[in-house]
């Protein structure tokens, strides 16, 4: 059994006067509903342009659906307002400007569900993983 | 201006060489070179019901249209087989799904409170008693 782990840590000394914030916390990437870790990735590294419209990053597919897949998604551009900006199929999540990342579960709920990034303002390079379960192969023509 | 960092370290046996991933943001205002500087505060939400109900909504939160707002949000729980649905409001008032959060699972993702049905919505799996913490980091430049 394969194992993913990802940590995450929040801190602030100067958000809330007087208060520091800290939050810190881990997990064991799992099957949906099971003890046992997701066994496929898929990642990758690569640049977005404006021209490029909007792109798939990820199909949804009727194999992963209902599934604990996780998404990582870094936009590495170095000027402050160039961004990318994710949607999940119709539906904007939000922007990574420059050297902003996510990680979010992606559960494929119906196809319906692809991964969709569009970069705006300019050239955003990009590199992410996708964590998953078993999808539908794609086959060859 | 406040400095807000956020770090994800993932860690992956997959494949046959080790995947690491390691990525530190600070939190910054859209187009911008300063730091976000308002937030809901960390809080606890303890559910009892499968009933789908909003955990952030746009309006209250006052969160402005197309910026760099973040959202983190933990299932506190340690049962992997008991989950939390997060979805987001389109803009027809439907559902889009992001994905499901198992026990101990969390997310971290740009909010683009696009409109006041963007709202991010929580479905329990369980009647059982089980607790989200949650955060919103809010860009209202």
């Amino acid at each position: 059994m394969a194992t993913t782990t990802a940590s995450v840590s929040i801190s602030s000394s100067d958000l809330t006067p007087g208060t520091s914030l800290n939050i810190n916390a881990s997990t064991t990437c799992m099957k949906a509903g099971l003890t046992t870790g997701l066994e496929k990735i898929e990642m990758g590294k690569n640049i977005l342009t404006t021209a490029n419209g909007t792109t798939s990053l990820k199909l949804a597919t009727a194999a992963g659906a209902d599934g604990a897949g996780k998404v990582y998604l870094c936009n590495n551009a170095t000027d402050d307002t160039f961004y990318i900006r994710l949607d999940l199929h119709d539906t904007i999540v939000g922007r990574l400007y420059a050297g902003d990342w996510l990680f979010l579960p992606w559960s494929q709920n119906d196809t319906d569900n692809e991964l969709v990034i569009q970069a705006f303002g300019g050239s955003c390079p990009y590199e992410y993983a996708i964590f998953k379960e078993d999808e539908t192969i794609v086959a060859g023509s | 201006m406040a400095t807000i960092n956020a770090s994800v370290s993932i860690s992956s046996d997959i494949m046959s060489y080790p995947v690491r991933i390691n990525k530190t943001m600070t939190m910054k205002k859209a187009g911008s070179c300063h730091g976000l500087e308002e937030t809901t505060g960390l809080g606890y939400k303890k559910y009892t019901a499968t009933t789908q109900v909003t955990l952030l909504d746009v309006s209250a939160e006052t969160a402005a249209v197309n910026k760099a707002s973040k959202v983190y949000i933990r299932n506190t729980g340690s049962d992997k087989s008991q989950y939390f649905i997060i979805t987001l409001a389109d803009a027809a008032d439907n559902t889009e799904e992001v994905g499901r959060l198992y026990g101990g699972d969390w997310l971290l993702m740009p909010w683009e409170a696009a409109s006041a049905d963007h709202d991010i919505m929580v479905q329990p799996s369980t009647a059982e008693p089980m607790t989200l913490e949650y955060i919103a980091f809010i860009d209202p430049s």
